[in-house]
């Protein structure tokens, strides 16, 4: 009995993950890239949507370009892949978090609205670390 | 001898994982507006605050922060940096007291949004609507939506097309400038439009 519930419960998780409105959108791209959203991997196109648990991939010799609600840009070189394993932006209830995790790539990253609002509520994890974003840009690279 | 040999073979392996954990690192750049901000590095050797433009530092806390080589960044990051989208902006439009109507410099503000926004792909606008904390909080909820939704007609009137667009209002509950209630404040009768 406890099990079907928690089955149940991880199909209505999945399900509410799916429908979870963007919070950004692909700018640019060059080369293979891609958007993973629940599972599901869509080619990157100019206009693809980004939602919480998206992960970007780009192959080699690509780049991708990604712009988030609050005005954060981030922007990747070839053979990357980064998650965006958390985003909440409520400016109006005082909700703000962002987190990425960038498991190999190189990015270039300029913080949005999020970061100026909370400074401590930005990172972006790696295997060997975590940054903590105050309010900047910066450029991160990871070899795997 | 063999103690000697040892020892080397340490001080080497120490060198290579220095090396090769100097391979993921995190370099700090101006803000597009020239201010600089900062990064702070957690790793399992240590934690490491960056706060000057062109320095960086490996991204396991084991090094301090130190310049980074011009060609090794255009080297490492130059295909990110080159797809960087266009920044994103806002602007800010103002109304006159108790409506939404548009004061003249406003209005006459609308065709370079227009412009701004139709040079981005996907453009993916936002259009946040307030007011002064005149009158009721709850009617002030729903002129700032009126404000946002007047803005947002416009904004299609001349044409624009738009990838997304949410429309909101923020009542009275986020001023530009604080003041009492009941406060007349031409700065916070407005209307935030940005555009990404």
């Amino acid at each position: 009995m406890r099990r079907w519930f928690l089955i149940a419960a991880a199909l209505c998780a999945t399900l509410v993950y799916a429908e979870s409105p963007p919070i950004g959108y692909v700018k640019n791209v060059t080369g293979d890239a891609s958007v993973v959203t629940a599972g599901q991997a869509r080619k990157a196109e100019v206009g693809t949507s980004v939602h919480v648990g998206s992960v970007l991939r780009t192959g080699q010799q690509a780049s991708l370009g990604v712009t988030f609600k609050d005005e954060t840009v981030m922007s990747f070189g070839p053979n990357t892949e980064l998650t965006v394993d958390q985003y909440l932006y409520e400016p109006g209830q005082g909700k703000l978090r962002m987190n990425g995790k960038l498991a190999k790539g190189s990015m270039n990253y300029v913080s949005g609205v999020i970061a100026k609002l909370q400074p401590d509520a930005v990172t972006v994890t790696t295997p060997a670390g975590v940054i903590g974003v105050r309010g900047t840009q910066f450029l991160l690279k990871v070899e795997e | 001898m063999a103690s000697l040999a040892k020892r080397l073979l340490v001080i080497a392996g120490a060198l290579l994982l220095t090396a090769c954990g100097s391979k993921s690192y995190v370099v700090l750049l101006d803000n597009p507006d020239g201010t600089t901000g900062a990064v702070v590095v957690k790793g399992a050797k240590g934690e490491q605050v960056i706060d000057q433009t062109g320095q960086g530092a490996p991204v396991d806390g084991s090094a301090k922060p130190a310049v980074v080589p011009a060609a090794d960044i255009q080297r490492d990051f130059g295909s990110a940096m080159a797809a960087r989208p266009k920044l994103p902006e806002r602007f800010l439009l103002y109304f006159e007291v108790g409506g939404a109507q548009l004061t003249p410099d406003s209005t006459a503000l609308l065709p370079k949004i227009i412009e701004n926004a139709a040079q981005r792909p996907a453009v993916d606008v936002s259009i946040i609507g307030h007011t002064d904390t005149l009158g009721r909080a709850e009617q002030n909820e729903a002129l700032a939506l009126k404000r946002a939704q007047a803005v947002a007609e416009l904004i299609k009137k001349k044409g624009l097309k738009v990838h997304a667009l949410s429309v909101e209002s923020h009542g009275e509950r986020n001023p530009l400038v604080k003041t009492p209630d009941e406060t007349s404040e031409p700065r916070n009768r407005r209307v935030e439009v940005s555009l990404r």
